[in-house]
């Protein structure tokens, strides 16, 4: 009861005075606040997730293990939909409940169709609470050399990389689009999609659709490049500086004529 | 044609004497002999003005004065619009450059002693105009509702609550609300659109009319003075008998002012339109996300800053309030005749002084 009573407390100081809260943005929930005051064992994984992808767009504890993250008492109540500890067979379905493509493309995978056969889950790769990005980072020796050799994880990292730095480069792009005003959401949208549809393919490690896909919004990245810039170019600047420096050097001319 | 013009002439002229009035204009305005280049900032602001106007319609045919609509028609302009971005920034980078040369133009009078008798009324009516003119600016700044706008009214507005007694009523006047929301935006939209531009059109009006009552004041260096001087027991037109003739001379003068600073203002539009405008100017406003630093347009960064040297906001504008009432009263308060900047070495020192401090203040504020 005394448990409760400060676990209460504690989240009432933390709606009044948020500073008291966690790095900005991540969710303050009865998990964290509890297992953070507990020993390494169970404290551990609150910092590991802060570190996570997950953290940084607030998907809680809750996401995975289920519960009542905003009831102390019963957060950990099994009729509150508290399942524990996933089971290594159940990942794949667990994290496909959010990202759906991916988990299509891991099923039909070399890694999906060795599931329970020692091949590998998500959190092989990804990592259970300290959650990485998905990114070619994850394509190393590290990882994929615990269970086979490097030489194909090679050759399908280098066949993707140069897609992957594109994709970095078109989103450098539109940033500088975006803060000269031009408006780049449509251009946003697709490159989510884009990206996100890309990280999916790692899974399936399908990357043709992928270069037809980037293909088709670099070209309609140059095509936007000048949007709404009409008459804002370099040349028509040049232009029309030129033309009010010949304006006044006439003025000049005249005014010394006259005088 | 040209009869037809001729005849049109000749109509005018029978009515209203325009003849006279055109060669009044081109023999009989002389200016002093000794006049220099920075008489003619006055000009180039009237052309600032104009395009201020100008750009300013143009915007109005395609703007939403909607707090949900406004930050996409400004994107639509910027984007959808032929030449839509263009004017936009002719009209942002404008405003900047409004007051810019408006600074210019008061530091020259200051400087060349213009503001002293009998021009104090010249002075007030050039003070409240650079005033109106800053407010202008920050309330056309709410218009395109960007995060940046809506974060710096919020916390402009939010300065009137440190008044005593009336602080909380005077925030609710100006935001219309307790919160910068649509009706900040409406009102702000009333006084950008229709009563500021209608009271610095009358007092541009008045300005212009009291310069050419009272005549251009002389400049206290270059070639000897010959005009008639007021001697203050009755009202005079100081008149420049050896002077130079408005038209052509001083015209071409202002064209030749008037042609660099287009090309200063294209240079900037076209090469830099985003020195006057940051990037956080391009996303839309969001009440529920502050950004991490807010920051009025570079011409108030002084008074904020120095909002934040006082302990408190109260002591902050009552000092603003003194340092902006005495420069209103300048020509009230010293009243002596010299002009020449280096025969009033007090002056010239607090004036360089107060200079120093305003830069100092903005640079202050805007790495702060």
């Amino acid at each position: 009861m005394k448990m409760h009573t400060g676990l209460a407390l504690l989240l009432t100081l933390i709606v009044l005075f948020p500073q008291l809260a966690g790095a900005a943005g991540q969710p303050v929930t009865a998990c964290i606040q509890c297992h953070s005051t507990l020993p390494e064992k169970f404290s551990s994984p609150v910092k590991l997730w802060q570190t996570s992808i997950h953290a940084e767009h607030s998907i809680g504890c809750n996401a995975c293990h289920g519960g009542d993250p905003m009831d102390p008492a019963q957060s950990m109540n099994p009729a509150r939909g508290f399942r524990g500890v996933p089971d290594s067979l159940t990942t794949p379905t667990l994290c496909g409940g959010c990202h759906m493509g991916i988990a299509k493309h891991y099923m039909n995978s070399a890694h999906g169709r060795a599931l329970g056969n020692g091949g590998p889950t998500c959190v092989s790769c990804h990592g259970s609470h300290d959650i990485k990005r998905a990114s070619l980072a994850l394509i190393s020796k590290k990882y994929c050399s615990s269970c086979h050799t490097f030489e194909k994880a090679r050759l399908i990292r280098s066949a993707m990389s140069r897609r992957d730095t594109m994709l970095m480069a078109i989103e450098k792009k539109i940033k500088l689009l975006k803060i000269q005003g031009v408006e780049t959401d449509p251009l946003e949208k697709r490159l989510f999609a884009l990206r996100n549809r890309f990280h999916a393919m790692f899974h399936s490690l399908d990357i043709k659709l992928i270069i037809m896909e980037s293909d088709h919004i670099q070209a309609e990245l140059e095509k936007n490049n000048g949007a709404g810039g009409a008459g804002t170019g370099p040349l028509t600047g040049v232009m029309a500086i030129g033309w009010a420096l010949v304006a006044a050097l006439l003025f000049y001319l005249i005014k010394k004529n006259v005088e | 044609m040209l009869d037809i013009l001729k005849q049109i002439y000749y109509w005018l002229d029978v009515r209203l004497g325009t003849h006279g009035l055109i060669n009044e204009q081109r023999t009989g305005y002389l200016l002093p002999r000794n006049i220099n280049v920075w008489y003619s900032l006055g000009s180039v602001l009237l052309v600032i003005f104009t395009l201020q106007v100008i750009t300013g319609l143009l915007l109005m045919l395609y703007y939403v004065p909607d707090a949900d609509e406004a930050f996409a028609s400004v994107s639509f302009i910027m984007n959808e619009i032929p030449l839509g971005r263009l004017v936009r920034l002719f009209h942002a980078v404008g405003s900047s450059m409004m007051i810019t040369v408006l600074l210019l133009h008061m530091l020259s009078v200051l400087f060349m002693g213009s503001y002293k008798s009998p021009r104090e009324i010249h002075w007030l009516t050039g003070f409240i105009l650079f005033l109106l003119s800053m407010g202008i600016s920050l309330t056309g700044y709410l218009l395109p509702w960007n995060q940046l706008s809506y974060w710096a009214t919020t916390i402009a507005t939010d300065c009137a609550n440190s008044v005593p007694v009336i602080g909380s009523y005077l925030v609710e006047l100006l935001r219309g609300g307790k919160q910068v929301g649509y009706q900040t935006l409406g009102r702000f939209y009333t006084l950008h659109v229709g009563l500021l531009p209608l009271i610095i059109t009358i007092l541009i009006g008045s300005h212009l009319f009291l310069v050419k009552r009272t005549g251009v004041s002389t400049p206290p260096f270059g070639l000897e003075d010959t005009s008639n001087k007021w001697k203050s027991d009755a009202c005079v037109h100081e008149e420049h008998p050896d002077g130079i003739p408005f038209f052509p001379n001083f015209l071409l003068q202002d064209l030749i002012s008037i042609s660099l600073y287009l090309a200063c203002f294209m240079g900037l539009v076209f090469f830099m339109p985003n020195l006057f405008i940051p990037s956080t100017s391009y996303l839309p406003a969001n009440p529920l996300v502050t950004p991490a630093h807010i920051k009025p347009e570079w011409f108030f960064l002084a008074n904020y800053q120095t909002l934040k040297l006082f302990p408190s906001e109260i002591i902050g504008l009552t000092v603003q309030a003194v340092a902006i009432s005495f420069l209103a009263l300048l020509p009230f308060i010293d009243r002596g005749s010299e002009k020449h900047p280096l025969k009033r070495p007090q002056f010239t020192f607090f004036a360089v002084a107060g200079i120093l401090l305003w830069i100092s203040l903005t640079a202050w504020g805007h790495y702060s």
